[in-house]
């Protein structure tokens, strides 16, 4: 398995328990919705905080990994990163648009459901880079 | 409109060079052994910098390592 390959298995690993633990703590947060201001609700965003932040700092020290990749590893990952990022915008589309059409403009979602966006579209952002990567490699096995 | 191809005598160039294997060849060159496996495939095509790596490797000009056919349709 070539580093490029492990890198991706890596940050599929850490992503996915990043979004669940993430999505633990909103569900935990979202089963206490209240109006108004919240201290449980803070205590659980900063608590989500302090799992972005080790996250993203793990993702820029793994960056520096990333200079050691040859330029056909470089080629992959940046095609990767395109798809990740069509990924994360078509998502994002998804995740506004399918209600506004669903519910109609007048209408009015729970504010509940913004980290849910957020989540997932991190989430699916770094799903497809991953397998992007992962699928790219494994077709040039098969073929080579 | 012509369709165009890439070839390459990496392959038969490792074997004229004392049998170096593919690793051997990628440490010269500073690339994975799975780039030169897919140079060698024709899967990749590698940049000028590395193609011209690959030559002095061999100790061969670019033109005797790879070959550009543009094929009329």
């Amino acid at each position: 398995m070539s580093k490029l390959q492990k890198s991706a298995w890596f940050n599929l690993a850490l992503i996915t328990t990043g979004s669940l633990f993430a999505m633990l703590c909103f569900i935990l947060a979202a089963s206490r919705i209240e109006k108004g201001f919240n201290y449980i609700n803070v205590i659980l965003c900063l608590l989500m905080i302090c799992i972005i932040i080790p996250v993203i700092c793990i993702i820029a020290k793994k960056k520096s990994y990333e200079v050691g990749f040859d330029e056909r590893e470089k080629m992959i990952n940046q095609r990767a990163t395109t798809l990740s990022l069509s990924g994360l915008i078509i998502g994002l589309y998804l995740a506004c648009f399918i209600p506004f059409v669903a519910l109609g403009g007048g209408n009015i979602i729970k504010v509940a459901y913004l980290p849910v966006i957020f989540i997932c579209t991190v989430f699916t952002a770094q799903l497809i880079k991953s397998i992007a990567v992962i699928v790219q490699c494994s077709m040039e096995k098969d073929n080579g | 409109m012509g369709s165009e191809h890439l070839s390459n005598q990496v392959r038969r160039l490792r074997f004229e060079n004392g049998q170096m294997t593919q690793q051997q060849l990628a440490d010269k060159v500073g690339v994975t052994r799975q780039t030169i496996i897919a140079i060698e495939a024709g899967k990749y095509a590698p940049s000028l910098p590395l193609a011209f790596k690959l030559a002095r490797t061999f100790g061969v000009s670019i033109e005797q390592v790879f070959q550009y056919d543009k094929q009329e349709t």
